[in-house]
């Protein structure tokens, strides 16, 4: 095919040294495949399919992947926020290409000054991606959309594509945390409520009978007779025959509102339990998991707008520092800090002893983050702490262990030269793949190690620099 | 000193004849009533008990055998403050098969929360409000409308329980089985709070804890107590309930009589109530109270006196018995002030001190003497004792005028229907239908 002067072969499409790839419901290339192209244009006429590569590239752990410029062809109108605010342009026409052609330059030259360093854990991970995508699209704020597939209602596509619909409550307890660093700052927009057991937004409010929690029940008015004081419900003084009211104490009619009778209130009668009440009780019903909650239990949470502060727009370029405070509280840990003061006063005594031989160790879990974007904050933490548990086991009592971030830890081998340093962290690398594999459904964590003798020459901070150097390198 | 000498000159001076003469009002009217009947009636009733024992504690057995549901239900506006602690003691009951059913009418102040946060947290078991007020009688007909017992006890808020009241004041209907209501003991608890307060415990001990079993024995005790009462819930069904107050406790009351019922007090149901601590709101109090003997004994029940198929001559006699005592003696008295000032009109210097004597001397000896009948003394006796004096121009004086005033009141301008007590929505129908 050929637009003039623009060439689209095998789906692929050059212009000014720029290589597009252009995506349709029948390509077969893989999303790995795009290291080389410099955007994408996506064919929009099948929303799910669109949908579905947006979301591939967009979560993808790595920047070249998920900062990538795409565009799409052939929209139609949608109501999925995904779709509509995480491309980079509409286009009609392949002929476009050379309008769009300086969005990519931008994008591209914006990703050249970002920042890439290791981030210390999941939300931060998380929230530094956000924050590329934003500063390369020159975003200042991210935005609530009402989404129905997103289980709490309500989605912020530049985060909430890096979740399942049914863990949106997470992308929340980011933004907690990102308010917290000072990256973010709210502006209220709306409140919800959740369910206390799935976070689902989606609930069904019912008037229940306090007793059984029923809502099949039936209200009338209770009427007050003024001259004999007689009070009951309105079918007491119904008269079945001419439908009259009729007071079943003293048999007067009852004549006029205000002047004979009142109606001070209203009675319900549960039919499931015969129970008669004035004051329902209020419960909502989750339709995600159907528990029935009372609606002080439900959650509630605001819903904002979030504006990018000073540190949140320079942390882009600049990364940015977490206290990542849930790691280092992991028992069986101890700090950063710590960690290299302890190296430092073991440098000190091997200077002492040169016979004694001490290694230091880094073990990351380079896709981890795959699995914590599943698994959720609390069940991350459980899973360091039972992987600390275990590595425990497999090291001796007086070596110690330090969390960079949640996907790198440090090791101090007391007593271990390199060959046994590499020998322990083969083992328990092993170790770790196996237990995540056995406890998630089959995740295949990739697990790099190294492992080198501590000596004397250099400085014990320079020597954890060469190591991690040395591991990603 | 002077005085004092003259004085016992002109007491010792008089005979047996001129005693009666002067104090004839008090010999046939008041000490044959109030002493001689009650005594007479006080020991018979302590001797009868003896061999009642038996029955009575079979009675109890019974009850707690079967064990039937009772509602107790406790209508009131703004009372939420007391029905925490009313709650708190209901559930101290040797006898607990019960519902608690609270009837808030149209309280204008905290006691829906209260009300809902108690229920919620299993405090009462029903809570009914009414938005806008509409009297206590339709608060307590609300209560009835809604109550599952057999049995529907009726309480006010502001009152405490004795642990085994409930269970006492439910023993008489397994006692006799044509009993249709029970009224309890009700004794005064703030009889410490000023001396309006402690005349009026004395006062409740003669005339409830001791006057009610006398009354009671006779067939002519007339008025269940709103505070405590026990009430058979067909019999309240069969009335519709409470009719428009003030004066409702004593309206439901002759009613069940006229249904055919018995009704009985029971002295070993001790309930404790506050009493008016300022003469000023116990006028307020007790001229409402009077009003209904004009308003229900003349007017509304009047066909009490005539024979008709609910005719009974317990009714009769009961109903004679009030009018005559409270009314007719009531306006009596004041001939008997009349025939004072006219035949002894020189010697009312001597008279008046010594009229005073009498009646203090027939305090002391009612209250020694009676003392023993009551359930419980919820003080010495010498706490009361150097009160006792003050009773005579308590009862002779104080509360005479203030009958007086309420009757004159309400038979000549019903001003019982302008009582704020009861909304003006319901008094006017009230008096539109001579209820």
């Amino acid at each position: 095919m050929k637009f003039d002067k623009i060439e689209i072969i095998d789906n692929k499409i050059e212009y000014e040294n720029l290589l597009f790839y252009s995506f349709d419901s029948g390509s077969s290339l893989k999303i790995e495949h795009l290291m080389g192209y410099d955007a994408i244009i996506i064919d929009a006429r099948d929303n799910d399919f669109a949908r579905y590569i947006i979301k591939k590239i967009r979560t993808h752990y790595n920047p070249e992947f998920y900062l990538k410029p795409i565009f799409l062809i052939n929209y139609k109108e949608s109501k999925d926020p995904f779709l509509n605010y995480l491309h980079d342009g509409l286009v009609y026409s392949y002929d476009q290409i050379k309008d769009i052609a300086e969005v990519v330059k931008q994008i591209f030259f914006k990703t050249t000054q970002l920042d890439y360093q290791l981030i210390p854990s999941f939300e931060a991970q998380t929230m530094k991606k956000v924050l590329n995508y934003m500063y390369t699209r020159e975003l200042r704020t991210l935005k609530p959309y009402v989404d129905l597939n997103s289980i709490i209602g309500y989605t912020f596509p530049e985060i909430s594509v890096h979740f399942d619909d049914a863990e949106e409550a997470q992308v929340l307890e980011i933004f907690d945390w990102a308010e917290r660093e000072g990256l973010i700052w709210p502006d209220f927009h709306e409140r919800i409520y959740l369910c206390n057991q799935c976070s689902s937004g989606f609930l069904s409010y019912r008037e229940v009978c306090p007793h059984c929690n029923s809502s099949n029940s039936k209200s009338e008015d209770l009427v007050h007779h003024f001259p004999c004081a007689f009070i009951g419900p309105i079918s007491d003084f119904k008269n079945p025959i001419d439908n009259t009211l009729t007071c079943p104490k003293c048999n007067k009619g009852l004549r006029h509102i205000g002047v004979d009778y009142d109606k001070p209130s209203i009675i319900h009668h549960c039919n499931s339990c015969d129970n008669n009440f004035q004051d329902f009780f209020v419960k909502a019903k989750c339709i995600s998991c159907t528990q029935d909650i009372e609606v002080q239990y439900l959650i509630p949470k605001s819903i904002n707008v979030y504006k990018l502060t000073k540190k949140g727009r320079a942390a882009a370029t600049n990364g940015f520092l977490s206290s990542g405070q849930e790691i280092e509280d992991i028992f069986g840990t101890i700090n950063m800090a710590t960690f290299k003061i302890m190296l430092h006063y073991e440098l000190e005594r091997i200077k002492a002893n040169p016979s004694q031989k001490t290694s230091i160790a880094i073990i990351n879990m380079e896709n981890i983050f795959e699995l914590y974007n599943k698994i959720g904050k609390k069940a991350e933490k459980k899973l360091l702490e039972d992987l600390v548990h275990m590595i425990r086991e497999n090291i001796n009592a007086a070596d110690f262990i330090a969390f960079e971030n949640s996907s790198t830890l440090y090791l101090g081998l007391m007593n271990a030269d390199t060959m046994r340093a590499e020998q322990q962290l083969m083992h328990l690398s092993i170790l770790i793949e196996k237990v995540i594999k056995t406890n998630f459904n089959g995740f295949d964590v990739k697990v790099l190690h190294k492992g080198k003798i501590l000596h004397t020459h250099s400085k014990a901070e320079m020597q954890l620099q060469e190591i991690t150097k040395d591991l990603f390198d | 000193m002077r005085f004092i000498d003259e004085f016992y000159n002109y007491a010792t001076s008089v005979d047996a004849a001129k005693l009666f003469r002067m104090f004839w009002f008090f010999f046939i009217f008041e000490f044959f009533r109030f002493f001689l009947i009650e005594i007479t009636t006080l020991i018979l009733w302590k001797f009868t008990s003896f061999f009642r024992k038996t029955r009575i504690a079979d009675a109890r057995l019974t009850l707690l055998e079967k064990q039937p549901f009772v509602s107790v239900i406790v209508p009131g506006k703004n009372e939420g403050k007391h029905i925490y602690k009313l709650a708190n003691s209901l559930k101290e009951q040797t006898y607990q098969n019960f519902e608690l059913i609270i009837i808030d009418d149209g309280s204008d102040d905290q006691t829906p929360e209260i009300c809902r946060s108690l229920k919620k947290s299993g405090f009462i078991d029903a809570y009914y409000r009414n938005e806008v007020r509409g009297g206590k009688a339709s608060a307590a007909n609300l209560g009835l409308r809604y109550s599952r017992g057999m049995y529907v006890i009726h309480l006010d808020a502001d009152c405490s329980y004795d642990r085994d009241a409930i269970e006492n004041i439910l023993v008489p209907f397994y006692y006799d089985l044509n009993i249709g209501a029970i009224g309890g003991n009700v004794q005064v608890r703030n009889y410490k709070e000023s001396l309006c307060a402690t005349l009026q415990a004395i006062e409740y001990m003669d005339t409830i804890s001791v006057g009610r079993i006398a009354s009671s024995e006779l067939g002519i005790y007339r008025v269940i107590s709103g505070a405590f009462g026990a009430f058979k819930k067909e019999a309240l069904d069969r009335l519709g309930g409470w009719d428009i107050g003030p004066g409702l406790d004593g309206d439901i009351t002759v009613k069940i009589r006229k249904l055919g019922y018995k009704i009985h007090f029971e002295p070993s149901a001790v309930c404790q109530t506050s009493v008016p601590n300022t003469f000023k709101k116990l006028v307020k109090q007790r001229l409402r109270w009077d009003k209904s003997l004009i308003r229900f004994r003349l007017r509304k029940h009047r066909d009490v006196f005539f024979p008709n198929d609910s005719f009974r001559w317990s009714n009769f006699i009961s109903f004679i018995e009030n009018i005559t005592y409270n009314l007719i003696l009531n306006v009596k008295w004041y001939f008997y002030i009349a025939d004072m000032c006219i035949n002894f009109g020189s010697q009312l210097f001597f008279i008046i001190p010594l009229n005073i004597l009498l009646y203090t001397a027939n305090n002391i000896l009612k209250f020694l003497v009676f003392s023993p009948f009551r359930d419980r003394k919820n003080e010495s006796i010498s706490y009361f004792m150097i009160y006792l004096p003050l009773m005579v121009f308590y009862f002779g004086y104080f509360l005479r005028i203030v009958r007086t005033t309420a009757y004159v009141q309400e038979l000549f301008f019903k001003t019982s229907y302008k009582d704020t007590w009861n909304p003006a929505k319901s008094s006017a129908h009230a008096k539109a239908l001579k209820l």
